[in-house]
């Protein structure tokens, strides 16, 4: 699942809420010492039926939208629309796409149409049958919005694609693209043919339907004509929360049942354990350090290599996501199936480094900027702290924080050296975006015909062992001479009441299809 | 009423309404003056360039500054607030969902302020006008401290009150007030102790005033001599000082809002910035010009209305001048 940055608060805010942060956190730790304990939403027992989950989710006021097909900037919106329309397919825990909508798929030997067989039985709360129509008309609606949801779709030539019965579409891709059916799941929410107007509610045909939203809170109940298992929660009440310091504190005070995506100080000040769980969701977030290599001191691999040796993982991960996240080894999206397991760890290593400098020319030293920002918690921290591991091996990196509101349009992608983030986007959709040689956003600069071939030798073949090799093999290429250090990967962290259980923890939006969730008594 | 009259009362509404248009003209050029436009923020830098062309067109944002702001205001006379460049909503809309929180939050806040301030006037009287420090200090502090300290004292340490203030869905903040302290007082503590700072001053001329020192010497008590002979000159300041407090509560929400996760106004307007929702930012901007402007007009109206015996009462601005 591609999940953009977008950039949400002003610098001013965030600095008032570090002052906050800091002085609660510094007396809280003074008063209650105990750490909360890793419990996770077990799923053993028999889930009990009925209740209300009040759910306090990541949302900003200005980004609300009841538009499903356009910006997704709001998790609060995603939340309500995975909750509310049907989609295609969606991960599974194991980051394998299940079917959701469409209940199986199957592609040409090309492997650039796909046609997908959509399930019979799935009706609108206004009591019309979903049909083949409303998908296309709702994957043509994204598809046409893509300046507004980052070409969500931009890889399926939706002219081409179509409807041949009420329960089949044909998708069309633009070159052969065999992980498909894992670029519809979550985001493709599927509306009625012809709705324009979002503005009043649209009849969904997901397991729950809007009953009232007010400016902070949308209540949804259960929607018992929905054609999958039986939601064992009765209502869910959505509560759009943009500070993840009142997120975690709703859910500290009784407020709120879960809060989501948290920050690792949060979690540690949420104070003792039998008031709250944590979910830990894998390799969640992602500060790797960019270098372009088209620009010098870039260009050249022995310096690429030096910085790679420079850092102190461990350190890293400490600081940064206070232990909750693992070191990574270099390799842009480790958690996704097809990282190569069998490649060495990167450690630090400083003499090494040094004498690479020194090859490379740069003996007397080396100076650059490092930028960085506060739109993630620890993003400028992880900065500062890799410019002084930096200052090891004899390079000066001046760190810059940029405001946050323009860093992705300002820095990202443009800068020579700077600290990105990644939300948990697939290895192919990062390829797509940013790795081959003519990727709109190629952040790295990262050029290769052979890398480029290897992809598309990937995407036209059929078959999942072989596919995953071939995506294996391009992953060592960027882990030897690439432009990225991606120094660790942190958790995704949600803090849940104790009696809240059946928590997704999977990838991605997975985390948004609660609908199995239920209360224990 | 004579035309004369009228006129006299019409005339600082106008200049309201006109400092009111000034006041979103200033907030206009300077959200203009931010790097970066709602169009490409959207976009968050993963669009090429011709998107972003289209995205500013589909948002009206490749016209010049001028003619947007024209076309905002001309909109604004006829009521229409526009549409939020961010989500799509009508800015009415998102206003009339919020407004009711924030007006319970700052009257909540200005009651608060009112009693803080009553109470350090009463120990600065009974203390000769003298001292006051204290509140001069607090008036210093930035308001993110007060919130940080407030909370963590009152929400953390004693865990009297709920470190968030998120409302049920369709209730009102009065359901559950507990849920007002934090971010009422959060507004409240600097404001009173600006309140303070600026009355602390036409107090103390009040006190050196000559038929004070006389109503002393004839022996009256204290309580009689502050309601007699202090407290009718302080009538006109405080409510010029309520006006202005009025509005910068309302600017405060902003903050107060937002950290405590208060579904207000101010909330809307700090998220709106990050985006550049000009129609958004516009509106809000709007609303703490208006209040204040509108306070001041009715503290200018009823000052002249109260006139005092022994000449007119001592105006907000000679009062900010000593302090």
């Amino acid at each position: 699942m591609h999940q953009h940055p977008s950039p949400r608060s002003p610098l001013s805010r965030r600095s008032a809420l570090t002052a906050l942060a800091a002085v609660g956190a510094l007396l809280l730790s003074a008063c209650s010492g105990t750490p909360a304990a890793d419990t996770p939403a077990s799923r053993t027992g028999a889930p009990v039926d009925g209740g209300t989950l009040r759910y306090a989710v990541a949302g900003s006021p200005a980004t609300a939208s009841d538009d499903p097909h356009g910006g997704l900037g709001n998790e609060s919106d995603v939340l309500r629309f995975a909750l509310t329309y049907d989609v295609l397919t969606v991960p599974g825990e194991d980051g394998k796409t299940r079917p959701r909508l469409a209940t199986s798929w199957k592609p040409n030997d090309a492997m650039d149409r796909w046609t997908l067989t959509l399930r019979e039985d799935a009706r609108f709360t206004d009591g019309t049958p979903v049909r083949a129509a409303d998908v296309l008309y709702s994957l043509r609606r994204i598809g046409g919005k893509a300046a507004e949801n980052y070409g969500r779709l931009a890889d399926f030539d939706m002219a081409k694609s179509t409807a041949p019965d009420e329960h089949t579409v044909v998708l069309a891709t633009r070159a052969p693209m065999a992980d498909a059916p894992r670029a519809l799941e979550s985001v493709t929410f599927v509306v009625p043919e012809g709705t324009e107007d979002f503005s009043r509610p649209v009849p969904g045909s997901g397991p729950y339907r809007v009953e009232r939203t007010s400016a902070q809170t949308t209540v949804l109940t259960r929607n018992d004509t929905w054609w999958g298992e039986r939601p064992h929660l009765d209502r869910i009440e959505i509560q759009a929360v943009a500070d993840p310091q009142a997120r975690a504190g709703a859910v500290a005070s009784g407020q709120a049942d879960v809060a989501g995506s948290v920050s690792p100080a949060a979690v540690k000040s949420a104070g003792p354990s039998a008031k709250t769980q944590v979910v830990r969701r894998d390799g969640v977030t992602e500060y790797p350090f960019v270098m372009r290599l088209d620009t010098e001191p870039f260009d050249d691999p022995r310096v690429r290599e030096a910085f790679r040796l420079a850092a102190d993982r461990e350190a890293l991960v400490d600081t940064v996501f206070l232990g909750y996240g693992k070191v990574a080894n270099d390799l842009p999206t480790p958690y996704d199936p097809s990282a190569p397991e069998d490649l060495p760890q990167r450690a630090r290593d400083v003499k090494k480094a040094k004498e690479l400098l020194a090859e490379a020319g740069h003996a007397d030293g080396l100076s650059v900027t490092l930028h960085t920002t506060t739109s993630y918690p620890g993003m400028d921290t992880a900065a500062t702290l890799y410019a002084q591991q930096l200052a090891d091996i004899g390079v000066d990196a001046e760190v810059k924080v940029e405001p946050a509101d323009t860093y992705w349009t300002a820095v990202y992608a443009k800068k020579a050296f700077y600290t990105g983030y990644y939300g948990g986007i697939s290895f192919p959709d990062l390829v797509r975006v940013g790795l081959l040689s003519d990727s709109p956003t190629n952040e790295t600069a990262w050029r290769s015909k052979s890398f480029d071939d290897g992809f598309a030798r990937a995407m036209s073949t059929a078959d999942e062992a072989r596919r995953e090799e071939l995506l294996s093999g391009i992953q060592r290429e960027l882990w030897k001479d690439g432009g990225y250090v991606v120094w660790g990967t942190g958790d995704g962290l949600d803090l849940a009441a104790p009696g809240v259980r059946g928590l997704p923890d999977g990838p991605g939006f997975q985390r948004m299809f609660i609908d199995q969730v239920w209360m224990a008594t | 009423m004579t035309l004369r009259t009228a006129g006299r009362a019409l005339r600082p509404a106008g200049r309201a309404a006109a400092l009111a248009v000034a006041a979103t003209a200033v907030v206009f050029t300077a959200t203009e003056l931010l790097p970066g436009d709602a169009g490409e923020l959207r976009t968050a830098g993963r669009a090429s360039d011709e998107d972003v062309a289209a995205e500013r067109e589909r948002l009206g944002l490749d016209r010049p500054a001028a003619v947007r702001y024209l076309d905002w205001l001309s909109g604004l006379i006829r009521g229409d607030l526009g549409h939020s460049l961010a989500g799509g909503k009508p800015v009415a809309t998102l206003f009339a969902e919020r407004l009711p929180a924030t007006v319970v939050l700052v009257a909540a806040a200005l009651a608060v302020t009112a009693l803080l301030t009553a109470t350090a006037l009463t120990v600065a009287y009974l203390r000769g006008g003298r001292g006051g420090s204290a509140a001069t200090g607090l008036a210093a502090v930035p308001q993110p401290v007060h919130a940080a300290v407030l909370g963590a004292v009152l929400a953390g340490l004693l865990g009297w009150l709920p470190p968030v203030s998120l409302l049920p869905p369709g209730g009102s903040p009065l359901a559950d007030p507990r849920l007002l302290a934090l971010p009422a007082l959060t507004l409240a503590l600097p404001s009173a102790a600006f309140a303070t700072v600026l009355l602390r001053g036409a107090l103390a001329d009040t006190l050196r005033r000559p038929h004070v020192a006389d109503a002393r010497l004839r022996g009256l008590p204290a309580p009689l001599v502050l309601h007699r002979h202090v407290l009718p000159f302080l009538y006109a300041p405080a409510l010029q000082v309520t006006a202005l407090l009025a509005g910068g509560l309302v600017a405060g929400t902003a903050l107060a809002e937002t950290l405590f996760g208060y579904p207000g106004t101010g909330q809307l307007l700090v998220s709106a910035v990050a985006v550049r929702d000009v129609p958004v930012i516009q509106a809000a901007a709007l609303l703490p010009a208006a209040v204040l402007l509108l306070g001041m007009l009715l503290a200018d109206l009823a000052a002249r209305r109260t006139t005092v015996p022994g000449g007119p009462g001592p105006s907000v601005a000679t009062a900010g001048r000593t302090v």
